[in-house]
This record gives structure tokens, sequence and C-alpha cells, in this order.
């Protein structure tokens, strides 16, 4: 705002008018209203009605689905699930990625470029090849059953994907990218000097972790949870592959709704909470960012 | 130095994570045994000349409908983003987050949302969306226009108006200080959200799959609905050739704009 006052201080020459740039903004404003907000206005009116046959939908206004949603024990084990499987992708991806985020912020190394490249690269590669990737590793006669029953590890072959285990999986490495270049940014910020001065003091690596650098880090640790945990429980492409249509999640609840089902008030009212749990929890995760940049 | 070998055996650890399934689809895509299983009996190339060709046809939509999506993003993108980081109008910060909300809510949602939409818009103009090419545009364009905005707003925070400025006084037009002096100066950033547009136009699934169908299918929606069913050789195949153009691109990319400024444009 300041800045504002200073360049009409220095262009004393133009007149204050309604802003043209408002004109301007206007076709993609009015695109934006379009395609977006309007299909997305259109979706969540149609949580308030009643399904009143395949595809169709009631004209009497109801909250019903909604009360659905919150009693009925089907549609809270889906929420519980979608929940559980937020959390355990979270956790996976922040004890994979810490000490990725640690090396990429700390090291000196001349293969610290390398290390970046491979972290970013899996993002541009196409997210459902990265999914039937899974397939030939984690099947029943896959590489990762062949090489557990060869060390004796395992008796019989374990169910790895086509369930709960395999989205998770697929998850954790769909997102682990973004936990990792979350967690370097923050971690780059913490001064070096504090580590040395607890191991001078005598701390071990564990409790320098503990006591100094978890702390320090801890803003971005929580901005960076809130972001995948988003993430996980708003994708559908790898709970739909990994799953084998058997894990019933909000997302792939969505989807059966419109495509199979055709229930559509249903997959609305699964539409707009999963909106609104996407949107609180990122709007919370740049709340921590920020509120974390304005500490000196 | 014990901390340095146990964090080194980690991030090899993860690192080989990261990488193992899109190794294993170019090696399955050689697999001459049975699909899927591990370890493998003989080489083969059969995979490749077995591709249907619903997955060419697929790749061409898919390549036609990212390059429209990308080439809007900006067209649309440029103009907003010079508005929102120039004009001084009340609720410039609100209409700046209105417009790169997409990006926060869920591609499924906005999937469902824009099929019920051409059902809708169908009903009231007898014009078909979904199932079109422009269908799978719109539908494209609800994340593009964002990533262009925002990759354009974060070049331009690095914007120097004396340019501008002196380009007016030494008489050219404002449209030809547009064409020559801004355009010019903002083209990295540009190309940056163009090529985000793209990219992320042809890795979606969810969009694509709800505003497609018929002979709007994508190559990932193509690839989704044939897993969905069956798994052979053949769609390996074709997944290790998406993995071999990846590499390419991801080269391209990191040599003309840089992968970690590509991706600091997202955040």
């Amino acid at each position: 705002m300041s800045t504002t006052d200073v360049e009409r201080i220095e262009r004393p020459g133009r007149p204050w008018r309604a802003d043209p740039w408002l004109w301007i903004l206007l076709p993609t404003l009015a695109v934006f209203g379009l395609i977006f907000a309007a299909p997305l206005v259109d979706l969540v009116l149609l949580s308030f009605h009643r399904m009143s046959g395949p595809a169709q939908v009631g004209a009497a206004f109801t909250l019903a689905n909604y009360r659905a949603f919150v009693t009925d024990p089907f549609y809270l084990a889906m929420l519980l699930r979608t929940c559980g499987l937020g959390l355990l992708v979270t956790l996976g991806c922040l004890i994979a990625g810490y000490p990725v985020a640690y090396y990429l912020a700390r090291t000196p190394s001349r293969w610290r470029g390398l290390a970046l490249f491979l972290v970013i690269a899996p993002l541009l590669v196409s997210a459902i090849v990265r999914n039937i990737g899974w397939f030939p590793l984690l099947s029943q006669s896959g590489a990762v059953n062949w090489v557990l029953l060869k060390l004796g590890l395992i008796a019989s072959p374990l169910s790895l994907i086509n369930n709960f285990t395999g989205v998770v999986i697929g998850l954790i490495h769909a997102l682990l990218p973004f936990m990792i270049l979350t967690l370097t940014t923050v971690i780059q910020r913490i001064e070096g000097d504090l580590e040395e001065a607890a191991a001078n003091l005598g701390a071990g690596p564990l409790q320098t972790f503990w006591r100094v650098l978890l702390p320090l880090s801890l803003p971005g640790v929580v901005s960076g949870s809130l972001l995948v945990f988003a993430m996980a429980i708003s994708a559908y492409t790898t709970p739909a592959i990994l799953g084998g249509n058997r894990v019933l999640v909000m997302a792939t609840y969505i989807a059966q709704q419109f495509r199979t089902v055709l229930n559509y008030p249903a997959g609305g009212t699964a539409s707009a909470l999963l909106l609104v749990f996407a949107i609180v929890l990122t709007v919370l995760a740049l709340q921590v960012r920020t509120g974390e940049e304005r500490v000196p | 130095m014990i901390r340095w070998l146990a964090l080194r055996g980690t991030l090899l650890t993860v690192f080989a994570f990261l990488l193992a399934p899109v190794i294993i689809v170019v090696a399955d895509s050689f697999n001459g045994g049975p699909a899927l299983s591990f370890p493998p009996t003989s080489f083969t190339t059969q995979w490749y000349g077995l591709i249907k060709p619903s997955f060419f046809s697929a790749l061409y939509v898919s390549l036609i409908v990212a390059s429209c999506t990308a080439l809007l993003s900006v067209v649309f993108g440029l103009p907003a983003a010079l508005a929102l980081s120039r004009g001084r109008f009340i609720g410039r910060d609100a209409i700046n987050s209105i417009l790169l909300s997409p990006l926060v809510v869920p591609a499924l949602v906005t999937g469902v949302a824009l099929y019920q939409y051409s059902l809708s818009f169908w009903d009231l103009t007898h014009v078909a969306l979904g199932g079109t090419l422009i269908g799978l545009i719109v539908g494209h364009l609800t994340f593009g226009i964002p990533f262009g905005i925002r990759a354009i707003l974060v070049g331009h925070a690095r914007f120097e108006p004396a340019l501008e400025e002196a380009a007016l006084n030494l008489g050219a037009t404002p449209l030809q200080t547009f064409w020559r002096v801004t355009v010019p100066i903002l083209r990295p950033s540009i190309v940056a959200g163009g090529v985000f547009a793209f990219v992320m136009s042809l890795d979606d699934v969810p969009i694509a799959l709800f505003m497609g169908g018929g002979d709007a299918t994508t190559l990932p929606v193509q690839i989704f609905t044939t897993v969905e069913f069956d798994f052979g050789g053949d769609v390996m195949a074709v997944s290790a050739l998406i993995v071999g153009a990846s590499a390419v691109l991801m080269l391209l990319l990191d040599r003309l704009i840089g992968l970690e400024q590509l991706f600091g444009a997202r955040q």
C-alpha cells in the first residue's frame, strides 16, 4: 500500500480515475466465472437436493445429504478411512523426506544438483505412469515379493497392491517431492551454527535433532504436512488405480457416484465436503508459512 | 561422521524409492514373460508392436489439448497478471486469491463440477461440451490459467518499470512498448507458465476423465480406463515411451528454464 502512494507521488502527471487495469482483468475474470466458479456453485447446490432417480435431481431443498454424512456409519467409516490415509501418507512423507531435505539444505557436495534433480524429476513423469510402475514391483509375483521370499523373510507373497497398502505407498511416492521441497526451504533458513553449537555443548546427533533442528523447523513441518495431507485426501488417480476399485475414500466415492451409481446429489455432497477440507487445510498451511516468514 | 554415513544410506533408500517405479516401467516393457512377473524370463520388443491404435489417437488428442491449454493459459494469464501486479483497485488481493483458487480445489471436484455443468449446458443450449476437445481444453484451463498467472506474477516481481517509461519517452506507442519491451522482458516467466500448463494438461486424469470420452480421450485417460479392465505388456510399452518422452522434455526444460526455477513458480 505504501508503494502505491510512492508511485502516485512519483507520477504526478497521471490523474486518478477508475483503474483501467480493471478492464484488462475483466476477460480473465469472466472466463474464470464461466468455466470454474459457476460449475462449482452448481455442484455445491446439488448437495442440497435428493436424488429422484438415476442421474435425476429432485427439486425440494434438503439438508438430508449432510445429515447422512455425520450420522450414517457407512459415511463415517469412509471419512475415517480418508483421514487415516492422509495421516499415514503424511507421516511416511515426513519420515522419508526429512533426511533428504536436510541433506539438500546443508550439503556443500557437488552431487546436490543431481539429488535435487532426482527429487523433482518424478513430478514431470506422468502420474499415471508412475502408478503403473508399482504393479511389477508390488504384485503377488512382483519384484518386492520375490526379494522377500528369496530372503526368507516371508513364507507367502504379501498383498501390497489393489488395497489400502498400495494406495499409501503410491501416494507417499507421489507427494514426497512436495514435502522435501517445503522442508528444504525451511531448513535452509536455520543457521547451521546452531547445530554446531549444540554439538560443541555435548549434544549427540539425535539430541541436536530433537532439541534444536526439529523445533526450529516445526513451522515447515506443519505447513508441509498440511499440504501433503490435503493433496493425499484430494487425490483420485492413485487411489483408483492402486486401490484396484476396492479402496473407498472420499475421492473414489465421488467418482463412483458420478460414473456408475449416478447419484449426483450424494456425489455433490462429498465433493462439497472435500472442497471445504482442501481449502481449509491449504489456507492453514499458507498461514503457518507466512506466520513463520514474519518472524525475523 | 557416522551421522553422514547413516544419512547417506537413508538418502540412497529414498532415491531408490523415488526412481523405482519409473525405472521398472521401462524394464518391464521388455519383459518376455507373463506381465507383472519378476524376474523377467526373456527379452522382447514385441509389446511395442502390439500397442493399440487407440493409444496413438489418444496421444494426438492429448497434444492438441495441451498445446491449446498452454497457449490460452498465457493469453488469459498475462493480462490478468499485469493487472494484478500494476493495478491499484479495491479488492485486488481478494481477486488475486480467487483467480489462483483453482489450484487449491481438488481436480476431481473440478472435474465432476464441469461434468455436471456440461449436462446443464446441454439442456439449456444443446451445445455439447462434454466429450469434445473444447470441453477438455475448457477443463484444463481451470488450472492452466492460474498456473499462467502465478508464473507471470513471480516474474513480474523483478520487472523494471523504467524500461517501459524509456520506450514511451523515446516515442514508442503503448502497443509497441507492450510487444517490444514488456513481453520480451517477461518472456521467461510467460514460457514457464505455458510449459507448466502444458505439462499439467498432459498429466491430468480426473478432469479429462469427466470432460472427455469417445473421440476426446486423452492419453492418461486411455491408460487409466485400460488398466481398469486389463493389464498387458502393451500398456507397459506405452508407459515406457512416456517415460522416455518425459526424460527428453525434462532435460530440455532443465537446459532452457531450470527445473528448480520451474518448480519455484509452483510454490
